[in-house]
């Protein structure tokens, strides 16, 4: 008695569908197909970075070579398993794709391999030895960024730690490289740490709750997998002058670059918390740049040409020394060194600036902020 | 469903009316199918689907073993962590042996297993509601998951990556689908035995399950047991998948495996449904992902897309001569035909006034017994989480060397981190008091944030006219959550999780992938200034209160939200406006979270993608801590109010420390089972 009505509400499913399905017809014959499988398009990080991509495909260089398509696995790793088979189904040449787990793709990355495509991980890895990695040495960060929150402290202080997505592997290896250096330092004291899960606003409920017990007086720096500026922002609320604020290890947002530029420099857009207050800071970054690398990548593969399976990108560390102020954020600007931009450009202090990469000419500040290819 | 099956000869192999759930999800699953080959450019190969069947596995096996909780009228919220767990146990364990091999499957089975037997206990002997035992659960697991697999890694051999991805039959059937058709065909077996019967028979009514003689204990405990071992199997199908394990790899798939079950033609609430039908709605999650992919839809619609579906399979599955929609429509018809013969005007007027008398003669009755025994059943929900809350601010106090508990600012701190969790409680806490729950709360913060912070662009003027903007926004995403279960008669968990998906697809939509825009200065002092020694918020969320206890306790409409909760059905014989009150208290819900989507814009400064999703659990723990029943009808929002300076405290006492994470979730997990042992029914 039903099937009538199951069956009219299937016709209005496929309806939907198919209204969307003429709206997308594919004009690429001879261009490379190309996927990319994103995780969450939850934060800014993953947004800048497929802007990126999307940028680069949209190049002068490139734009007669893909045809790029973009999906999203949200954060389950048996979507992104079930989306990579589609791809390969779908004729895809090459797979682009933030890997949700470095183990979970394994045999999905080796079936597409066996059908002849090129898979190409970024920022995170995949295990399996026929795809390509392309990101930054995530170990490396917690070293560097651990041991400049050290030396600053001259080997002695409290340190409140807030990390990331407790259970991923770059979780793992910043902790643990940083966990590495405390450890060599009896006066170093970690006295609270908490899961910051690379949110700004998640690092403020946390460091918020840590403040009830340990008031900032009690805390000598913070070392953040990201929320140098919410630390910082918070610390000015609560009427630190600028000279007191704690030194701050952490990421590349660029809320937290402005802050470390020193006190009275001209800044388009400043205000409130979102300003220079010459806070010691050191920003290293994950970067936005692997995943356009991981194009580029993919299309030299697919033109023959020699490429290492894994690439490991610096996390171009900024100090106050070498924090510089861009004024249009252009190409030429960023080659020459620039790593902040004027709030008036960036409104949202949480943006990631680092955006540069030598071997990328191509996108730069446009590319990240809307997806722009600088030629 | 007993008598069909202790009369087999009369029962039609396939029986329209009973099966419709199931013929609709396969009928939906071939359409797909085959829509799927026509837009795909290649037609579809056994590689392609031996690749379907072998990635959408461990769904199905989640999914069949959600199907059993939820056939005996449950819910298990801990599917996901113990796929985890499982998976993380089995990559771990050395394997080089066949028989190794062996005993890692029987491991992975067996973990899954114990976990639902430790489930079981606490539902079918306890009495514990099976929503608050496996959240607790959830919690649990994942700590001692992080415990045993800190981050991805491990190994599983070879051999059972071949044994369960490889080829059964060459070219005609992947290993895959012999572990699914395995698994439908235990369901068939189970399902026709007086276990079976027993299932159906306890979801549908369990007291007359009791009345018949059967054993609903046993059934409930052997329901969870089956779950779980069945999370196992999928658990340990993903290690063998994947070669390796990963701590996190089943979290996500919770919502699926409802989804998958609804879909399946299963009903929430038990008693009718079956594991074939879900499997088949764990596959047609699988293809919707290829069809998305074919027609190439911007990633910003997928999540709008699987929601509209989701609503869609749900309302036409749903569709019969005593569907509520069609009894909606003839309501309506009555109504006009009676207005417009002005009858129902009176009846509409009578329905309120005979609310008065009764309250009236509860009035003269109360007079007489002491207060502390008028409210003894108040008292002894509510005391527990203030008692536990008491506890924990001693313990934070012994931890830390400051004076914390009579520091001003650790109050200060508790009251304005628990402002967001306070005022969800009571959108969430009033659906949960109906009977219903809330999914929808992660998104629809998430959107109204962004939307509130998108308009304001940092300006105080902006603000006075988008925040009531915003609010609006919030009352017509309750209105439609509300409409779909009163008036269409869909589950709640059902709309409201579709309403979650499409709000996430607008708020992308919306922000093109990256919020812009910024709390204004009003809101930030808000949030993070200073009045009078206090954060501004802490006097909003104190007025908040006191309002939110008016409204449930001294209005009307609190009174029909308590009576809906206890029985829909003697309400509306009552004359209370049953659909008023089900669609007033999801507008309620969704009023509370757009309000804390402002909120917390102006905590943060800025709004962000996903800001809402750590909210949900929470919000839900929150309600039940504080003494409310999750099947309505019991609680009081000053008990939810402590369970939100528990949560709260407790949280804040972890965050400060350097425990391990695992730990901590640990804590967490026996701190919510703890206090629901204290307010269990005796």
């Amino acid at each position: 008695m039903s099937f009538k009505n199951i069956l009219r509400g299937m016709c209005a499913a496929m309806a939907l569908t198919a209204g969307v399905a003429a709206a997308t017809t594919a004009d690429a014959a001879d261009k490379a197909k190309i996927y990319l499988s994103m995780s969450y398009i939850g934060n800014d990080w993953q947004a800048e970075a497929a802007n990126m991509v999307k940028a680069l495909a949209a190049s002068s260089a490139y734009k007669d070579k893909v045809d790029l398509r973009v999906q999203v696995a949200g954060p389950n790793a048996q979507k992104q398993i079930q989306q990579i088979n589609a791809m390969v189904q779908a004729g895809a040449k090459a797979i682009v794709v933030y890997p949700i787990s470095p183990t979970a793709l394994n045999e999905a990355v080796k079936a597409a391999c066996a059908k002849g495509v090129v898979v190409v991980a970024y920022d995170g890895v995949i295990d399996e030895p026929c795809a390509y990695n392309v990101h930054v040495d995530q170990y490396e960060w917690g070293k560097l960024t651990a041991q400049w929150l050290v030396d600053k402290l001259g080997g002695k202080g409290n340190v409140v730690q807030i990390t990331g997505v407790a259970g991923t592997s770059v979780d793992s290896l910043r902790n643990k490289a940083a966990a590495e250096v405390f450890g060599k330092y009896p006066g170093i004291k970690v006295v609270a740490d908490a899961n910051g899960m690379w949110s700004q606003a998640v690092a403020r409920t946390e460091l918020s709750k840590i403040i009830a017990t340990h008031p900032w007086d009690t805390i000598d720096g913070l070392w953040m997998q990201a929320g140098c500026y919410t630390a910082i922002a918070m610390q000015s609320e609560a009427g630190v002058a600028d000279d007191k604020i704690k030194p701050c290890a952490g990421e590349g947002s660029n809320g937290h670059r402005i802050q470390m530029l020193p006190v009275g420099t001209k800044v388009d857009g400043a205000s409130g918390t979102y300003r220079p207050m010459g806070v010691p800071s050191i920003s290293a970054s994950s970067q936005v740049t692997p995943g356009a690398m991981a194009l580029k990548i993919a299309v030299d593969v697919l033109e023959g040409k020699k490429v290492e399976k894994t690439m490991l990108l610096s996390p171009r560390a900024v100090t106050n020394a070498t924090v510089k102020m861009c004024d249009t954020g252009s190409g030429d600007e960023l080659k020459a060194g620039c790593n902040a931009f004027p709030p008036a450009i960036v409104p949202n202090p949480g943006w990631f600036a680092s955006v540069y990469l030598p071997e990328l000419p191509e996108v730069g500040f446009q590319a990240a902020l809307v997806g722009q290819p600088e030629n | 469903m007993s008598g069909a099956t202790m009369s087999p000869p009369r029962r039609p192999w396939v029986n329209l009316a009973k099966d419709r759930g199931l013929i609709a999800i396969i009928v939906v699953f071939a359409c797909l199918l085959l829509f799927v080959d026509r837009i795909s450019p290649v037609p579809l190969s056994y590689y392609d689907v031996t690749s379907l069947v072998s990635s959408g596995a461990a769904l199905a096996l989640a999914s069949v073993g959600q199907t059993f909780v939820i056939l005996t009228g449950g819910f298990d919220l801990s599917a996901g962590a113990v796929i985890s767990l499982v998976n993380a146990v089995v990559g771990t364990t050395p394997q080089e042996t066949t028989a190794g091999q062996i005993g890692v499957v029987a491991l992975g089975l067996g973990v899954g297993a114990a976990v639902g037997a430790f489930n079981g206990f606490f539902v079918a002997f306890m009495r514990l509601q099976p929503i608050v035992v496996t959240l607790a659960t959830m919690f649990l697991v994942r700590g001692i998951t992080l415990w045993i697999l800190p981050d991805p890694g491990g190994a599983v051999d070879h051999a059972l990556t071949v044994l369960f991805t490889g080829t059964a039959i060459p070219g005609l059937m992947p290993a895959a689908g012999v572990v699914i058709v395995g698994a439908a065909c235990i369901w068939l077996v189970l399902k026709n035995t007086r276990f079976g019967t027993a299932l159906f028979a306890v979801g549908s009514d369990s007291d007359s399950a009791h009345a018949v003689g059967i054993n609903t204990r046993w059934t409930r405990f052997g329901a969870f047991v089956l779950a779980g071992l069945f999370y196992g199997s999928a658990g340990t199908y993903i290690g063998a998948q994947t070669g390796a394990a990963d701590p996190l790899v089943g979290d996500p798939m919770l919502l699926q495996t409802f989804t998958a079950v609804v879909l399946g033609g299963t009903l929430l609430g038990g008693g009718r449904g079956g594991a074939v039908g879900s499997i088949f709605g764990a596959y047609t999650l699988m293809l919707m992902i290829n069809i998305l992919l074919a027609l190439d839809v911007s990633a910003y619609y997928a999540t709008i897309a699987e929601g509209i579906v989701l609503i869609l399979a749900v309302f036409s599955s749903s569709l019969g001569r005593n569907s509520q929609t069609l009894q909606s429509l003839r309501h309506a018809r009555a109504w006009l035909r009676a207005r417009s013969s002005g009858l129902l005007a009176s009846q509409v007027i009578t329905g309120v006034s005979s609310a008065a008398p009764l309250r009236a003669r509860g009035g003269t009755a109360t007079t007489v017994v002491p207060w502390q025994r008028r409210h003894a059943e108040f008292l002894r929900y509510t005391t527990p989480a203030f008692v536990s809350f008491v506890l924990v601010v001693v313990a934070t106090q012994f931890v830390y060397s400051q004076n914390i508990i009579l520091s001003l600012q650790y109050y200060n701190s508790l009251l304005v981190l628990g402002t967001f969790l306070a005022i969800l409680a009571l959108g969430q806490g009033s659906v949960i008091l109906t009977g219903g729950l809330d999914l929808s709360v992660p998104w629809t913060i998430g959107f109204c944030g962004i939307f509130a912070a998108g308009l304001i662009q940092g300006s105080d003027s902006a603000t006075i006219w988008v925040v009531p903007l915003t609010l609006v926004m919030g009352v017509l995403i309750g209105l439609f959550n509300g409409i779909g279960v009163a008036i269409l008669g869909l589950p709640p968990i059902v709309i409201t999780l579709a309403t979650d998906g499409i709000l996430q697809g607008a708020a992308l939509l919306f922000s093109g992938g990256t919020p812009a825009g910024f709390a204004s200065p009003v809101l930030r002092w808000m949030m993070t200034g200073s009045l009078l020694g206090l954060t501004p918020v802490v006097y909003l969320v104190l007025v908040f209160g006191f309002l939110a206890v008016v409204l449930l306790d001294r209005t009307v409409f609190g009174r029909w939200v308590y009576a809906v909760g206890n029985s829909p059905r003697a309400s509306f014989l009552s004359g209370i406006g049953v659909k008023k009150t089900m669609i007033g208290v999801y507008v309620l819900s969704a009023f509370c979270s757009a309000l804390v989507g402002v909120l917390i814009t102006g905590f943060s400064g800025q709004a962000s993608l996903g800001m809402g999703n750590d909210y949900l659990l929470p919000s839900i723990a929150v309600v039940i801590v504080g003494g409310t029943l999750i099947t309505g009808g019991r609680g009081h929002y000053l008990g939810m109010i402590g369970g939100v300076l528990l949560l709260t405290a407790l949280q804040t006492l972890l965050s400060g420390t350097t425990l391990p994470h695992a730990a901590r979730d640990i804590i967490f997990g026996c701190v919510v089972l703890a206090s629901v042992l204290a307010l269990r029914d005796r």
